[in-house]
């Protein structure tokens, strides 16, 4: 190995690095599906790409929860327990960002929405 | 071509086959992350590269993807496809760079990223998906430890052969 193979190792890593960093900037803009999850079981699932505000209630431990979402973020406005955790948390709207609210045994998170096509081997 | 080149040529094109076969049983390169091989079938393209010529180098590489499409994969099926791209793609451009001041090893590393350019070239055209090109910083950055291991391997079975041929 001499040092123009070097070189080219280095710069192949500085384009790759580059390319990642494109892509991560570039996903963060791609659509996101919020999913709620109760007991483990999801119970709904949320696009975050609408526009506006809405509001969903969902059936938590301690009875319902109220979520909000607002130009693809999305909080926990209401729900019953001692602490409040997941209400104080607030806004949310990075992929794999979790809200949970224990004492309601619901768990909200952020996925992209990822389409296979097709699967070479 | 004389008939001693003939015999030697086509011993190669065999190893090539037979070493895309252990390829394949060797675990994280068996196919189980698509697009991600060792590539030990380039080891043979490299040497032909060095000791014949571009020309015998591309006739190997492309026989080579016909056997394994005819023995494994099945002829004219997608993945036949992708690697006719890759294995054009990387005799022609390490021909080309094997002309600069880059040794075996860098060629090597060239070899497996055309290789993986030429697949996702034809991946583009055969599933009209352009999303795929998301995949080429992953292709990237394995290509260089795996180019970095086929170039060695290259070098010193080069070594070898210099000694022992004609």
């Amino acid at each position: 190995m001499n040092n123009s193979d070097l070189k080219l190792i280095g710069f192949i890593m500085l384009v790759v690095t580059i390319m990642f960093g494109l892509l991560l900037v570039f996903k963060n803009s791609s659509s996101k599906n919020a999913l709620v999850y109760y007991e483990d079981n999801l119970v709904l699932t949320i696009d975050l790409n609408l526009s506006g505000e809405h509001e969903y209630k969902v059936m938590g431990y301690n009875g319902e929860v109220i979520i909000k979402t607002k130009d693809s973020k999305i909080k926990v406005e209401e729900e019953n327990s001692p602490l409040n955790i997941c209400s104080k948390q607030g806004w949310i709207k990075n992929s794999y960002d979790v809200i949970v609210c224990l004492p309601n045994k619901i768990v909200i998170k952020i996925e992209d929405k990822e389409e296979i096509d097709t699967v070479v081997r | 071509m004389e008939i001693k080149k003939i015999t030697r040529l086509s011993m190669f094109l065999c190893l090539s086959v037979v070493l895309n076969i252990i390829e394949s049983f060797i675990p994280l390169f068996d196919g189980s992350i698509p697009g991600i091989k060792l590539g030990l079938a380039n080891v043979i393209v490299l040497i032909v590269l060095y000791l014949y010529s571009f020309k015998d180098a591309m006739y190997i590489s492309i026989l080579r993807v016909l056997l394994v499409g005819i023995l494994r994969t099945g002829i004219f099926s997608v993945s036949f496809f992708f690697s006719f791209g890759g294995a054009v793609l990387s005799v022609l451009i390490m021909w080309l760079v094997k002309k600069t001041r880059l040794s075996i090893i860098g060629v090597s590393i060239i070899g497996a990223i055309s290789h993986s350019i030429g697949q996702i070239l034809i991946a583009i055209i055969l599933i009209k998906n352009f999303y795929i090109v998301y995949y080429i910083p992953w292709l990237l950055l394995f290509s260089v430890p795996t180019g970095i291991l086929t170039g060695i391997i290259s070098k010193y079975s080069l070594n070898y052969l210099e000694n022992r041929l004609q």
